[in-house]
Protein backbone atom coordinates (compact mmCIF):
# COMPACT_ATOMS: atom_id res chain seq x y z
CA UNK A 1 0.00 0.00 0.00
CA UNK A 2 1.33 3.18 -0.86
CA UNK A 3 0.39 5.46 1.91
CA UNK A 4 -0.66 8.93 1.08
CA UNK A 5 -2.07 9.77 4.66
CA UNK A 6 -3.98 12.85 5.68
CA UNK A 7 -2.38 15.41 8.11
CA UNK A 8 -3.76 15.19 11.27
CA UNK A 9 -6.14 18.33 11.85
CA UNK A 10 -7.71 16.35 14.99
CA UNK A 11 -4.91 17.46 16.98
CA UNK A 12 -5.71 20.89 17.38
CA UNK A 13 -8.48 20.46 19.32
CA UNK A 14 -5.94 19.33 21.97
CA UNK A 15 -8.21 16.55 23.26
CA UNK A 16 -6.03 13.31 24.74
CA UNK A 17 -6.48 10.05 22.58
CA UNK A 18 -5.72 6.68 23.40
CA UNK A 19 -3.69 4.41 21.54
CA UNK A 20 -3.36 0.48 21.40
CA UNK A 21 -0.33 -1.05 20.13
CA UNK A 22 -0.24 -4.47 20.37
CA UNK A 23 2.86 -5.37 19.12
CA UNK A 24 4.38 -2.39 21.21
CA UNK A 25 7.26 -0.13 19.72
CA UNK A 26 10.61 -1.36 18.84
CA UNK A 27 12.67 -1.88 22.19
CA UNK A 28 9.22 -1.25 24.16
CA UNK A 29 7.55 -4.37 23.06
CA UNK A 30 5.71 -4.72 26.54
CA UNK A 31 4.56 -1.47 26.66
CA UNK A 32 0.95 -1.64 24.70
CA UNK A 33 -0.96 1.44 26.03
CA UNK A 34 -0.44 4.73 25.25
CA UNK A 35 -1.77 8.50 25.67
CA UNK A 36 -1.57 10.71 22.23
CA UNK A 37 -1.47 14.21 24.42
CA UNK A 38 -1.59 17.33 22.12
CA UNK A 39 -0.17 20.16 24.65
CA UNK A 40 -1.15 23.78 23.75
CA UNK A 41 1.66 25.98 21.66
CA UNK A 42 3.30 22.71 21.01
CA UNK A 43 1.86 21.66 17.60
CA UNK A 44 2.21 20.09 15.17
CA UNK A 45 4.37 18.14 17.96
CA UNK A 46 2.27 15.84 20.24
CA UNK A 47 3.51 13.57 23.27
CA UNK A 48 2.86 9.40 22.56
CA UNK A 49 3.06 8.90 26.58
CA UNK A 50 3.05 5.24 28.07
CA UNK A 51 -0.31 4.76 30.11
CA UNK A 52 0.18 4.28 33.41
CA UNK A 53 3.94 5.34 33.12
CA UNK A 54 3.91 9.56 32.91
CA UNK A 55 7.90 9.43 32.64
CA UNK A 56 8.11 7.25 29.34
CA UNK A 57 7.11 9.48 26.56
CA UNK A 58 7.63 10.31 22.85
CA UNK A 59 7.53 13.13 21.26
CA UNK A 60 6.08 12.59 17.42
CA UNK A 61 5.08 14.38 15.00
CA UNK A 62 3.04 13.85 11.64
CA UNK A 63 5.81 13.69 8.84
CA UNK A 64 4.79 15.36 5.96
CA UNK A 65 5.12 18.32 7.96
CA UNK A 66 9.09 17.52 7.50
CA UNK A 67 8.89 16.33 4.18
CA UNK A 68 5.96 16.82 2.10
CA UNK A 69 7.48 14.49 -0.31
CA UNK A 70 7.49 11.68 2.34
CA UNK A 71 5.96 8.70 0.70
CA UNK A 72 6.37 5.63 3.13
CA UNK A 73 5.82 1.97 1.65
CA UNK A 74 3.86 0.27 4.16
CA UNK A 75 3.42 -3.88 3.56
CA UNK A 76 -0.28 -4.75 2.65
CA UNK A 77 0.58 -7.22 5.70
CA UNK A 78 1.42 -4.31 7.91
CA UNK A 79 -1.91 -2.51 7.00
CA UNK A 80 -4.28 -5.76 7.03
CA UNK A 81 -2.84 -6.35 10.80
CA UNK A 82 -4.23 -2.67 12.24
CA UNK A 83 -7.10 -2.80 10.14
CA UNK A 84 -6.30 -0.70 7.45
CA UNK A 85 -8.98 -0.57 4.31
CA UNK A 86 -7.55 2.42 2.71
CA UNK A 87 -5.10 4.76 3.09
CA UNK A 88 -7.52 7.50 4.75
CA UNK A 89 -7.72 5.03 7.33
CA UNK A 90 -4.37 5.55 8.05
CA UNK A 91 -2.59 8.89 10.19
CA UNK A 92 1.10 8.58 10.61
CA UNK A 93 3.23 9.30 13.68
CA UNK A 94 6.91 9.55 13.48
CA UNK A 95 9.26 9.73 16.93
CA UNK A 96 11.21 12.58 17.31
CA UNK A 97 14.60 12.34 19.24
CA UNK A 98 15.75 15.39 20.84
CA UNK A 99 19.72 15.85 20.99
CA UNK A 100 21.41 17.38 23.43
CA UNK A 101 22.62 19.37 21.52
CA UNK A 102 19.36 21.27 21.18
CA UNK A 103 18.99 19.66 17.54
CA UNK A 104 16.07 17.11 16.93
CA UNK A 105 16.05 14.45 14.54
CA UNK A 106 12.67 12.88 13.01
CA UNK A 107 12.48 8.31 12.18
CA UNK A 108 11.02 8.34 8.90
CA UNK A 109 12.22 4.60 9.03
CA UNK A 110 10.05 3.04 11.33
CA UNK A 111 6.31 5.28 11.50
CA UNK A 112 3.61 4.32 13.60
CA UNK A 113 0.31 3.89 11.23
CA UNK A 114 -2.59 4.72 13.08
CA UNK A 115 -6.19 3.33 12.27
CA UNK A 116 -7.80 6.49 13.06
CA UNK A 117 -10.88 4.80 13.70
CA UNK A 118 -10.03 2.87 15.99
CA UNK A 119 -6.80 4.12 17.89
CA UNK A 120 -5.14 0.39 17.11
CA UNK A 121 -1.43 1.22 15.98
CA UNK A 122 1.55 -0.24 15.04
CA UNK A 123 5.68 0.74 14.60
CA UNK A 124 6.20 -0.14 10.92
CA UNK A 125 9.49 -1.02 9.21
CA UNK A 126 8.81 0.55 5.88
CA UNK A 127 9.68 -1.04 2.47
CA UNK A 128 11.64 1.59 1.55
CA UNK A 129 13.71 1.58 4.29
CA UNK A 130 16.15 2.56 2.23
CA UNK A 131 15.58 5.63 1.33
CA UNK A 132 14.94 7.59 4.60
CA UNK A 133 17.01 8.38 7.31
CA UNK A 134 16.18 7.41 11.05
CA UNK A 135 17.54 10.52 12.06
CA UNK A 136 16.44 13.24 9.81
CA UNK A 137 17.14 16.31 11.02
CA UNK A 138 14.11 19.16 11.89
CA UNK A 139 15.02 22.52 10.84
CA UNK A 140 16.85 24.66 13.74
CA UNK A 141 14.56 25.55 16.70
CA UNK A 142 13.74 29.31 17.23
CA UNK A 143 15.63 30.53 19.92
CA UNK A 144 13.86 33.07 22.17
CA UNK A 145 15.58 35.82 22.77
CA UNK B 1 23.89 -20.96 17.01
CA UNK B 2 22.46 -23.92 15.01
CA UNK B 3 23.76 -23.93 11.44
CA UNK B 4 22.35 -25.37 8.77
CA UNK B 5 23.20 -26.06 5.38
CA UNK B 6 20.39 -25.74 2.23
CA UNK B 7 20.30 -25.95 -1.28
CA UNK B 8 18.17 -23.37 -3.67
CA UNK B 9 14.58 -24.23 -3.32
CA UNK B 10 14.97 -26.27 0.18
CA UNK B 11 13.20 -24.80 3.33
CA UNK B 12 13.55 -24.84 7.21
CA UNK B 13 10.51 -24.52 9.66
CA UNK B 14 10.57 -23.17 12.99
CA UNK B 15 8.04 -23.57 15.54
CA UNK B 16 5.85 -25.75 12.82
CA UNK B 17 4.35 -22.30 11.90
CA UNK B 18 7.16 -20.12 10.37
CA UNK B 19 8.76 -21.42 7.14
CA UNK B 20 12.08 -19.93 5.46
CA UNK B 21 13.02 -21.22 2.02
CA UNK B 22 16.38 -20.64 0.23
CA UNK B 23 14.78 -19.13 -2.69
CA UNK B 24 18.23 -17.88 -4.72
CA UNK B 25 21.97 -17.61 -4.63
CA UNK B 26 23.38 -15.26 -7.11
CA UNK B 27 27.02 -14.54 -5.71
CA UNK B 28 27.10 -13.96 -2.32
CA UNK B 29 23.35 -12.67 -2.38
CA UNK B 30 20.92 -15.24 -0.47
CA UNK B 31 17.24 -14.25 -1.30
CA UNK B 32 15.47 -15.51 1.55
CA UNK B 33 11.33 -16.30 1.39
CA UNK B 34 9.54 -16.36 4.67
CA UNK B 35 6.13 -17.50 5.70
CA UNK B 36 5.11 -16.35 9.12
CA UNK B 37 1.49 -15.58 9.96
CA UNK B 38 0.73 -11.74 10.17
CA UNK B 39 1.38 -11.36 14.39
CA UNK B 40 5.26 -12.56 13.58
CA UNK B 41 6.94 -9.53 12.38
CA UNK B 42 9.86 -9.96 10.34
CA UNK B 43 12.66 -7.63 9.71
CA UNK B 44 16.08 -7.01 8.32
CA UNK B 45 18.09 -7.03 11.57
CA UNK B 46 20.33 -3.83 10.83
CA UNK B 47 17.07 -1.83 9.89
CA UNK B 48 15.49 -3.61 13.24
CA UNK B 49 18.15 -1.95 15.32
CA UNK B 50 18.77 1.02 14.01
CA UNK B 51 14.66 2.23 14.68
CA UNK B 52 14.91 0.02 18.09
CA UNK B 53 18.32 2.30 19.21
CA UNK B 54 16.52 5.08 17.72
CA UNK B 55 13.66 4.49 20.23
CA UNK B 56 15.76 4.14 22.70
CA UNK B 57 17.31 7.50 22.39
CA UNK B 58 13.64 9.48 21.77
CA UNK B 59 12.61 8.30 25.12
CA UNK B 60 12.21 11.04 27.17
CA UNK B 61 9.80 12.78 29.81
CA UNK B 62 7.15 15.24 29.09
CA UNK B 63 8.21 18.17 31.17
CA UNK B 64 9.77 20.80 30.08
CA UNK B 65 8.12 22.56 27.15
CA UNK B 66 9.31 21.31 23.67
CA UNK B 67 11.43 23.93 21.75
CA UNK B 68 10.13 25.61 18.95
CA UNK B 69 11.14 23.74 15.92
CA UNK B 70 9.56 26.16 12.63
CA UNK B 71 7.51 23.53 10.71
CA UNK B 72 5.87 25.02 8.03
CA UNK B 73 2.59 24.17 7.44
CA UNK B 74 1.71 23.94 3.96
CA UNK B 75 4.73 25.08 2.28
CA UNK B 76 7.53 22.61 1.60
CA UNK B 77 10.92 22.65 3.37
CA UNK B 78 13.33 24.42 1.64
CA UNK B 79 17.02 22.89 1.07
CA UNK B 80 19.05 25.52 2.06
CA UNK B 81 17.33 28.78 2.63
CA UNK B 82 14.26 29.10 5.51
CA UNK B 83 11.30 29.39 3.44
CA UNK B 84 8.99 32.91 3.89
CA UNK B 85 6.74 30.91 6.33
CA UNK B 86 9.53 30.41 8.24
CA UNK B 87 10.83 33.80 9.04
CA UNK B 88 7.31 34.96 9.67
CA UNK B 89 7.16 32.73 12.28
CA UNK B 90 10.65 33.79 13.46
CA UNK B 91 9.47 37.27 14.09
CA UNK B 92 6.39 36.15 15.57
Amino acid sequence: MNCECETMTESATGLVTELRIPSGLLGFERMKDYLLIARPGEEPFQWLQVNGDPSLAFVVVDPFLVLPDYRPDIPQAEADSIGLQSASDAVLLNIVTLHNTGRATVNLKGPIVVNRHSGVAKQIVIANATEYSVRHPLPEAETIA
Amino acid sequence: MLILSRKSNESIVIDGRIRVKVVRVEGDVVKIGIDAPSDVPVHRLEVYEEIQSSNKQAVTRPSAPLPKFPLPKLVPLAKSQPSANHKKTQIA
